[in-house]
């Protein structure tokens, strides 16, 4: 990752953890709530040939900023980005926040920077990326974000404040809405019947720190609590699909936070070898790591992912494709017992990012007794409805047999021919196709009838985890993504399949910084920039 | 019958004959009063389409898009069972029902399961041959899993066509013994005359069939084991209490047993007796015969003999002739629960000598099997015991 990235997502993640210990007498589960607006603009330079120098800023509005200390921030800041040949400017609205507004005032920090067209693209979806795993587990944060490359402007949001979530037992919440985690396109419509992932959660493990760890400063008693979950759900998952085609892993640090800044490069060698915490061949798996990198995904990129092998050796045989993937979210925290400092929490990531590999290696068993529980789980989960689906399909055959034996031995021609009519086939053979179809259908049906019945029910935003039967039952349409959007923006939108095309990308690069048209998952939708600014205010204002 | 070995003289039957009156005395009062209900025989036709019927509605359901399920009474409960006098435990006409729905994996089993046997009855029926429970479970083990599913399966099809097992054209293979004063033509047109004192015939499988049923009983008596049955027939007591017919299901009797029972009751109305060790197993298999099963209760009409009294061993007889206390046994755990159990159901109400000698078992926790009359001599049972009973209407 270059320069805009990387101080993108250190300064939100300053942020967020400076929103986080303000916050720190709320209850446990609450989740963070605030607005971000990350914005670039990118003209060609007039300094270097063949680049573009990129301004970027970020602001914020009503988000609780008394105690800010600028010089510590920026103190650290610079320090994290030294290849960083930014200007970083600070900018506190101390006269637009009245001192009765309790420590509620807006800020903005603007960096300059020179890039190439395709560095700037690269980081460009590396935030995106980000973004979304900030979302996926402080979903009641919005975060406006924007580029502008020579007059040309494209714009995401980025969000699930009414997406289904499932509060975790260590107090954090995540996003369980399927689509985050997989191609939309991957399952249609009308093959999905449950919109939501399960998260198995693990039981939270101690992680012993290295003494050399320690040295370095990482101090203090770390949890790793491991969450396992199926994607998609197999339980209301129409055709016969029950294999896993792929592993993803996202990690996840204090303040639930990603841990890993998104790169080319493999965060972390611990998991170069899985096996190390998960014996995948308990579960006749071959798992090899998944080498793309590509981060122009409209769902979130897991920061280490796996596909699925035939376990027969032939490397060149995939497992289908369209298969579960397997969600392995690790959570990395500080005991409750051992409050860290808001200063140090941030630096910590640095340390941890650094170190994971040992501290994981360091407490190996624990924490794959931890990952083999949830894993385990959730695959049982797996297996049940596995086992579910062949009996209801191995009974249903017996059930079209008896039934063709009747139909067809029968000598009463009225009888035959109602049969046949039933189905408007032409001859016993078609009746038979037919018949087998429909008994398929019916269970079908019988989930369709959950998900476009007439019981609304509300987003179930604080649940805790429950079985898979019971959340099944309870899909709903409104809980999937870009419905939320949709209704907010234009209400005549209907569920799924919309498409919307952003502002191009055409600057001088072929490739477009955002797709040309995409379905509306989290790609949000077009807006002027105008329309986010009150226009009586100051441009560099940022109002939300 | 002409050709009937010699008993006991006339006089013998006098109180036998007393209660013959009586028991008939009674059916006509009765005979009028009480509604059939149930199961009736059905006729090929009826049973083909009936079938036809269940499955043009699964096709109509499945056409419009809706799991098809089907709707079962529930046997086995309860509280859907009403109790009569004249007929016994029978069914409730509204009675609750459950449903084997096909698109929900705990249920779809069974439904496939149902389907399966009724494309086999459909078969059955259609070619008019016969088969046993035993040959359709065997026909797909795997499938079935185990013979009582198969049985179940095939009750809850008879109940739910209203139409008896025979009729589906699956028979229940009959492990019952019969002798004495009887004569019957079977189906296939084989002559059996169970006169014969040393052996026994089986009950045919076939009970529907018979035809030409001869008997000149005084009574019948029913015995519960097939020990004692035996025995009785080593003792000669068929021809030393002659007329009379014997009959042993030899423990929980199975359908064509009480299917003959009842066939018999029906044709000559003589007085029909049970002979059952003093103990709650004995007690419960008496009232089978007697007021029906709750499985079966959905054939009622066609199984049960109200008419039928306990002859012995009651456990009163065991303090009145002495038997020797080791040769009694405690009630298990088991044994007190079954004895409650009987005591809470409907028909013990009506029934209150049976009443008593059922607290007399459950007071002194004793229980006794008919073989402890051999402790008094070897014979005692078929030589004293059973005569003396006969003779003076020890029956209740």
């Amino acid at each position: 990752m270059e320069g805009t990235a990387l101080a993108v997502c250190e300064i939100l993640r300053y942020l967020i953890i400076h929103w986080k210990c303000e916050t720190a007498g709320l209850p446990k589960g609450a989740l963070l709530e605030g607005e971000l607006v990350i914005s670039t603009e990118a003209l060609n330079s007039e300094h270097q040939a063949n680049a573009l120098h990129c301004v970027t800023t970020i602001a914020s509005a009503g988000s609780h900023c008394d105690g800010f200390v600028l010089k510590n921030f920026l103190k650290e800041i610079q320090s994290i980005l030294p290849g960083l040949s930014a200007k970083l400017m600070w900018t506190l609205e101390e006269t637009s926040s009245s001192p009765n507004t309790s420590g509620v005032s807006p800020f903005q920090m603007i960096f300059e920077v020179d890039e190439k067209p395709r560095t700037l693209m690269t980081d460009c979806l590396a935030i995106k990326n980000f973004l979304h795993k900030i979302t996926m587990v402080h979903p009641k944060i919005r975060f406006h974000f924007s580029v502008k490359v020579n007059g040309t402007l494209s714009e995401e949001i980025f969000g699930a404040e009414n997406e289904p979530i499932l509060n975790q037992p260590n107090g954090i919440a995540l996003v369980v809405n399927y689509q985050r985690y997989v191609s939309r396109p991957k399952f249609g419509v009308t093959e999905l019947l449950c919109g939501r992932i399960h998260p198995v959660p693990g039981q939270p493990v101690t992680l012993s720190i290295p003494d050399d760890v320690a040295a370095v400063g990482l101090l203090g008693e770390l949890i790793l609590t491991p969450a396992a979950a199926l994607c998609p759900c197999p339980k209301a998952f129409s055709n016969q699909m029950n294999r896993i085609s792929s592993v993803s892993v996202f990690l996840y640090g204090p303040s639930g936070l990603p841990l890993i800044l998104p790169s080319r490069e493999q965060p972390t060698t611990v998991f170069a070898d899985i096996s190390c915490f998960i014996d995948w061949k308990k579960y006749h798996l071959c798992v090899v790591p998944n080498l793309d990198s590509n981060l122009d995904r409209d769902w979130v990129l897991p920061d280490v992912s796996y596909r699925v092998e035939s376990c027969d050796g032939d490397q060149s045989q995939i497992i289908d494709p369209q298969g579960h993937t397997l969600l392995l979210f690790l959570f990395v925290d500080f005991h409750s017992g051992f409050p860290v400092q808001q200063m140090e929490l941030w630096g910590v990531y640095a340390l941890l990012t650094t170190h994971l590999n040992a501290i994981l290696l360091e407490s190996h068993r624990v924490v794959q007794d931890s990952v083999r529980i949830a894993v385990d789980q959730a695959l049982e989960q797996h297996h049940q409805v596995a086992k579910a689906h062949q009996k209801l399909q191995a009974s249903h055959a017996v059930a079209v047999n008896s039934i063709m034996s009747v139909v067809v031995g029968s000598t009463n021609s009225t009888f035959r021919k109602m049969c046949l009519q039933a189905f408007q086939a032409a001859d016993t053979r078609e009746f038979g196709t037919k018949l087998h179809k429909a008994f398929n259908e019916i269970t079908q049906h019988r989930f369709l009838h959950c998900l476009g019945g007439v019981k609304q029910l509300p987003p179930e935003k604080h649940d805790v985890a429950q079985n898979t039967e019971d959340a099944c039952e309870s899909c709903s349409p409104e809980h999937l993504p870009g419905e939320v959007f949709a209704l907010r923006v234009s209400p005549g939108l209907s569920w799924g399949g919309v498409q919307v095309k952003t502002v191009t990308s055409a600057f001088h690069c072929p490739t477009a910084f955002f797709h040309s048209s995409v379905p509306l998952g989290f790609s949000g939708f077009l807006v002027p920039l105008w329309a986010f600014w009150d226009s009586s205010r100051h441009p560099s204002q940022k109002l939300l | 019958m002409a050709f009937a070995p010699m008993g006991p003289e006339a006089s013998f039957f006098k109180v036998l004959d007393q209660h013959r009156a009586f028991l008939l005395a009674d059916l006509r009062r009765v005979g009028e009063e009480t509604p059939r209900g149930g199961t009736r025989p059905a006729s090929s036709t009826e049973v083909l389409a009936a079938i036809e019927n269940i499955i043009q509605d699964i096709i109509a359901s499945l056409a419009r898009n809706e799991a098809p399920a089907f709707t079962i009474d529930n046997r086995s409960s309860w509280e859907n069972i009403k109790f009569e006098d004249s007929v016994g435990l029978q069914m409730v006409s509204q009675c609750t029902t459950r449903k084997i729905k096909s698109d929900s994996p705990k249920s779809v089993q069974n439904f496939a399961l149902i389907l399966k046997i009724l494309s086999m009855v459909y078969k059955l029926v259609q070619s008019n041959t016969y088969a046993t429970k035993r040959d359709i479970y065997y026909t797909d083990i795997q499938l079935f899993g185990n013979q009582t599913v198969v049985d179940n399966i095939i009750n809850d099809i008879s109940c739910m066509l209203k139409v008896p097992r025979r009729s589906l054209h699956i028979l229940s293979t009959s492990k019952g013994l019969i002798a004495g004063n009887l004569s019957y033509i079977e189906e296939d047109g084989t002559r059996v005359n169970c006169t014969g004192c040393s052996t026994a015939v089986a009950v045919p499988s076939n009970i529907q069939g018979l035809g030409n049923l001869i008997t000149d009983a005084k009574f019948l008596l029913i015995v519960e084991k097939d020990a004692t049955f035996q025995r009785l027939l080593d003792d000669n007591f068929c021809s030393k209490i002659s007329p009379c017919i014997m009959v042993t299901g030899k423990g929980v009797p199975d359908l064509n047993t009480r299917l003959l029972v009842k066939k018999l009751w029906d044709l000559f109305h003589i007085p029909v007796f049970t002979l059952v060790d003093a103990d709650p197993h004995g007690i419960e298999i008496m009232c089978i015969y007697k007021y029906g099963s709750l499985s079966m209760s959905f054939e009622a009409h066609n199984l049960t003999v109200p008419a039928i009294r306990w002859l012995g061993l009651l456990p009163s007889d065991i303090k009145r002739l002495n038997i020797p206390k080791n040769t009694l046994i405690p009630l298990t755990k088991r044994d007190q629960m079954k004895l409650d159990s009987i005591l809470k159901r409907p028909y013990i109400t009506c029934q209150p000598f049976w009443r008593k000698e059922m607290e007399v078992m459950a007071d002194s926790k004793m229980k006794a099997e008919i073989q402890a009359l051999t402790f008094i001599s070897s014979d005692y049972l078929s030589k004293v015991y059973l005569p003396n009973k006969l003779k003076f209407g020890g029956w209740i």
